[in-house]
């Protein structure tokens, strides 16, 4: 699976040179869009992390992952104090995700000792102060509301204080390579801060699944299934929860650090917000609840919807409106035109198919895609992919 | 967390203005202004978190769509008086055809409501809480687009609040009145007398009716009351179609008031404020919200004036103090003001 993302922008890159070449801008994720599936699939997972594995759905984990991407803004810009503003931007990223952990362990303190409903919404609580604190905080920015952006250079992503080894990344900055090693295939600067980043969420996503399969990670299931039982067998049911929620906090943060690293400005709304956190919910569950990975392929179905029902980077309404042919774009039915219909139900309205398919996997398919699929192969993709194959190759 | 520090640093206040305020505060008209304008916006909040915590009390789940079903009546309800009212009215009549309005809102979102929880919530019952509130928040999503994009297509700004439905709201409404030495919008007190009425009519509904009955014994022990021979699932459906009528009255209400008025944004916005009122006055109880209800209001007046007189420099005060006697009362009483302890946990 992890070779699919490593082979995509390159066969996204051939596919635009093709002959199917519209088609492919029409119906496939542009790249920048596959960049966002790194960092919010990543904060995603770590929302899995907590959420899926200990039962405790973490509704205010938005605060993690904006901890992380405002620590990222504020110290690039040197507004932190006792940290220079030319730190490396993988050291700031460890910072914020540090900082995250720590806010999970203050916040964790007082509400694990709630649970169910009592518990997501006390996580809830917090984040909105939060939100409303960082929006109204001169400080960040002149005007805080529209939230601060990076000044400087672009980031890199590398090992710190080694030059040669960091890569820069951003929007509409960073390094690119032409011709690498002879080839003749130019890697973009978009390119190279899509492998960067992946980089960062694979290595994030490997600590974690060890984490899951280490017998700290059974002891976090063991309190889904049964806390009281858990307790009972001897585990110290609040220090499990505690170490679950802030190491889950510090990979959102690292997942908002990169998306501040990637973006180059961040605002309440892309960051604090209650919706930022709906969105890893929703994702999880169509990628999944309860398995790690399952997030991620939600992310990227998700921002596939919201790359091709947008025309910002030629969608599904830009293909329309070039090979329909005008007669049936102008027919007039009810004073409604063909036109119409694609402006106002195709382009830019992700959220509402997002929305219908979310409510049918919840009634139809509860464990999600992966899990799904898992239950079909009766174990993990990975473990069962050999038997699988060994039946056709007869 | 240095940055809360800095913030909280930023929003003291100089002496000067503070000891000139609290002269202005304990002024009786000050206060009396405060008040009525707290008890106003607690009737809005009452009227819609009063379904929210009737759902939550019977069934066990909370209702994320909830702000969506205020949404879609604020603009329903918004459509009707757009069309009646916008040739300009008398105060009689325009008062008259709201409470008509309010009605045939509360009818239409009813079924609406009951029609939806026989759908697609009734399947998934036997599901974990999660998924039920996955539910709900899914149909919320579908709703917000889909008012979108019917606001969109007649030529309405989603957004910015719908301004032809609120300025059909009457004269009379809008100007100042003096109520017990302060001056008072007119608007707070129909809210309040609004909101007085709901309160009454629900708790009639609650201890007079056989529905009631059944509602109050289902919220104690839902299965000693199936045992007894009565049809849960029909009381669920009638108190989610009850709960859904609610909320759109309330956002019908919230249509005319002029801080907030008829936009998609209303979801989101009236969902959170409706979570913190009911789990404060405790999930489940009628008692409780009605409580919650006038203490959020209250809070919300009173900081709001703390800001408006520069007093507190902090534009996000009344947010974050709404939200801090969320987490406050969570911490210290978990349960809510007026909960039963077992409900609510898993």
């Amino acid at each position: 699976m992890i070779v699919a993302f490593l082979v995509y922008p390159v066969v996204y890159d051939l596919l635009g040179r093709s002959p199917l070449a519209s088609e492919a801008a029409a119906f496939l994720p542009g790249l920048t869009f596959m960049i966002a599936v790194l960092y919010l699939g990543l904060f995603a997972m770590s929302f899995d992390f907590v959420s899926g594995y200990t039962g405790y759905l973490s509704f205010g984990h938005a605060a993690f992952y904006g901890t992380g991407a405002y620590a990222v803004v504020l110290a690039t810009n040197g507004k932190i104090p006792g940290v220079p503003a030319d730190m490396p931007f993988v050291l700031t990223m460890l910072l914020g995700a540090v900082l995250a952990g720590v806010l999970a362990l203050a916040m964790g303190a007082v509400s694990f000792r709630l649970t169910g409903v009592y518990f997501a919404m006390i996580t809830l609580g917090f984040a909105q102060v939060l939100y409303e604190l960082v929006r109204n905080w001169g400080y960040v920015s002149p005007n805080p509301s529209e939230g601060a952006t990076v000044d400087g250079g672009a980031l890199e992503i590398g090992v710190p204080y080694v030059d040669s080894l960091g890569l820069a990344v951003g929007r509409l900055t960073g390094d690119s390579f032409e011709n690498v090693l002879g080839t003749g295939f130019d890697v973009s600067a978009t390119m190279t801060s899509y492998y960067a980043l992946a980089l960062v969420v694979v290595v994030c996503y490997f600590a974690m699944q060890r984490i899951i399969h280490s017998p700290f990670g059974k002891a976090m299931i063991a309190v889904r299934e049964n806390e009281e039982r858990a307790e009972a067998v001897g585990y110290d049911v609040f220090r499990i929860k505690m170490g679950a929620f802030a190491m889950s906090a510090f990979f959102a943060g690292i997942a908002g650090a990169l998306f501040a690293g990637y973006s180059r400005s961040v605002s309440p709304e892309s960051t604090y917000f209650f919706l930022v956190t709906a969105d890893a919910l929703i994702v999880t569950i169509v990628g999944g609840i309860g398995t790690l990975a399952g997030p991620l392929y939600g992310t990227v179905f998700h921002e596939w919807l919201g790359d091709v029902l947008s025309t910002e980077d030629d969608g599904i309404a830009t293909y329309l409106r070039e090979t329909v042919p005008e007669g049936l774009l102008t027919t007039d039915v009810g004073g409604v035109t063909f036109a119409d219909v694609i402006n106002s139900v195709v382009d830019g309205r992700a959220p509402l198919y997002l929305g219908i398919v979310f409510v049918l996997f919840v009634l139809f398919v509860p464990n999600g895609l992966l899990g799904t699929v898992r239950d079909r192969l009766g174990g993990t993709v990975a473990e069962r992919t050999g038997d699988v194959l060994e039946r056709y190759r007869r | 967390m240095t940055g809360d520090v800095v913030a909280l640093a930023a929003a003291v206040p100089d002496v000067a203005l503070l000891t000139d305020a609290l002269g202005r505060f304990f002024q009786p008209s000050t206060f009396a202004r405060l008040v009525v304008e707290g008890l106003g916006k607690a009737a809005v909040y009452f009227i819609i978190a009063v379904g929210l915590t009737l759902v939550f009390g019977l069934m066990g789940v909370l209702n994320f769509a909830h702000g969506a079903f205020a949404m879609l009546g604020s603009y329903l309800g918004g459509i009707l008086v757009v069309l009646a009212l916008a040739g300009g009215a008398g105060p009689i009549t325009s008062i008259a055809f709201f409470v008509v309005v309010a009605a045939v809102v509360f009818a239409v979102m009813t079924v609406v409501g009951g029609a939806l929880e026989v759908t697609l919530v009734r399947p998934i019952y036997d599901r974990t809480p999660t998924y039920q509130i996955l539910m709900t928040f899914g149909i919320g999503l579908i709703l917000e687009e889909g008012t979108r994009i019917a606001a969109t297509l007649r030529g309405v700004q989603p957004e910015p609040p719908w301004l032809k439905a609120r300025g059909t709201l009457p004269g009379f409404l809008e100007t100042q009145y003096d109520v017990l030495g302060a001056n008072v919008r007119g608007f707070y007190v129909f809210e309040i007398v609004l909101g007085v009425l709901v309160a009454v009519a629900v708790w009639l509904f609650l201890t007079r009716t056989l529905y009631g009955l059944y509602i109050r014994a289902g919220s104690e022990d839902s299965e000693m009351v199936e045992a007894l021979g009565i049809d849960v699932r029909k009381a669920f459906t009638v108190v989610f179609g009850l709960g859904t009528g609610l909320a759109a009255v309330g956002g019908v209400l919230l249509m005319w008031d002029p801080l907030w008025g008829a936009s998609v944004l209303l979801n989101i916005d009236v969902l959170l404020y409706a979570f913190v009122v009911v789990i404060i006055g405790g999930l489940g109880s009628f008692k409780g919200t009605l409580v919650a209800a006038v203490v959020v209001g209250v809070a919300d007046s009173f900081t709001t004036w703390l800001f408006n007189t520069g007093i507190v420099t902090f534009s996000g005060l009344p947010e974050v103090t709404v939200f801090l006697l969320l987490v406050v009362v969570l911490i210290v009483r978990p349960q809510g003001l007026y909960g039963v302890e077992e409900v609510g946990g898993h």
